[in-house]
């Protein structure tokens, strides 16, 4: 072992974000300007406001919706988590799953890339990816 | 064998551990990680951090006085 890091996600890659939503079974809704959530969003200016996004994601079975939204050189997900809304059950605390299956794919994207070799498992709190040359 | 193994967690947090890398060349090995995931928030070295790579060196020994 020589060091260990750990890393606090930032979604940068819209390409790898579109196929996380498809590895989860999300339908990514490219230029969708408004996302479904408890309110509404006719008073809101502010482009961070809950409503207003650059593009949305749906996930099945539930009433609200993700929205995605460029906030400098990365995008944030904007989510309203009240459980009505059914997204926490489906996309974790934080959004945790989606960011795990978004990290995956641009992870795998890259190291491939680069010439690794990427072996992927599932481990009992996530999911583990070797790399190796 | 030299291995980058990640570890991402279902709450979205990436863990990277470097194995089999001596000195600092594990850093920049997994600089290109960082940089296209996010913010690092933890770093801890390990004993073989510390540790340089061996170089070669020859020595000559002098036979004509």
């Amino acid at each position: 072992m020589s060091h260990i890091s750990k890393i606090e996600v930032e979604i940068h890659s819209l390409e790898d974000l579109k196929q996380a939503c498809k590895e989860l079974g999300f339908q990514f809704c490219e230029n969708q300007k408004t996302h479904k959530w408890y309110g509404t969003n006719k008073e809101s200016e502010n482009e961070t406001e809950f409503g207003k996004c650059d593009h949305a994601i749906k996930v099945p079975k539930c009433k609200y919706e993700i929205g995605v939204v460029k906030q400098g050189n990365h995008f944030s997900l904007l989510w309203d988590s009240y459980y009505t809304g059914g997204l926490e059950k489906r996309i974790g605390k934080d959004a945790g799953i989606l960011k795990q299956a978004y990290s995956v794919q641009r992870i795998k994207r890259e190291a491939r890339i680069k010439g690794y070799r990427v072996v992927q498992k599932r481990v009992t709190n996530g999911i583990r990816l070797v790399l190796s040359f | 064998m030299k291995e980058i193994v990640l570890d991402i967690s279902n709450d979205g947090e990436v863990r990277i551990e470097t194995r089999g890398f001596k000195g600092k060349a594990c850093l920049k090995e997994a600089q290109f990680l960082k940089d296209l995931l996010g913010k690092q928030t933890f770093q801890q070295l390990t004993p073989a951090y510390y540790v340089s790579q061996k170089q070669e060196t020859k020595k000559y020994l002098n036979l004509c006085g």
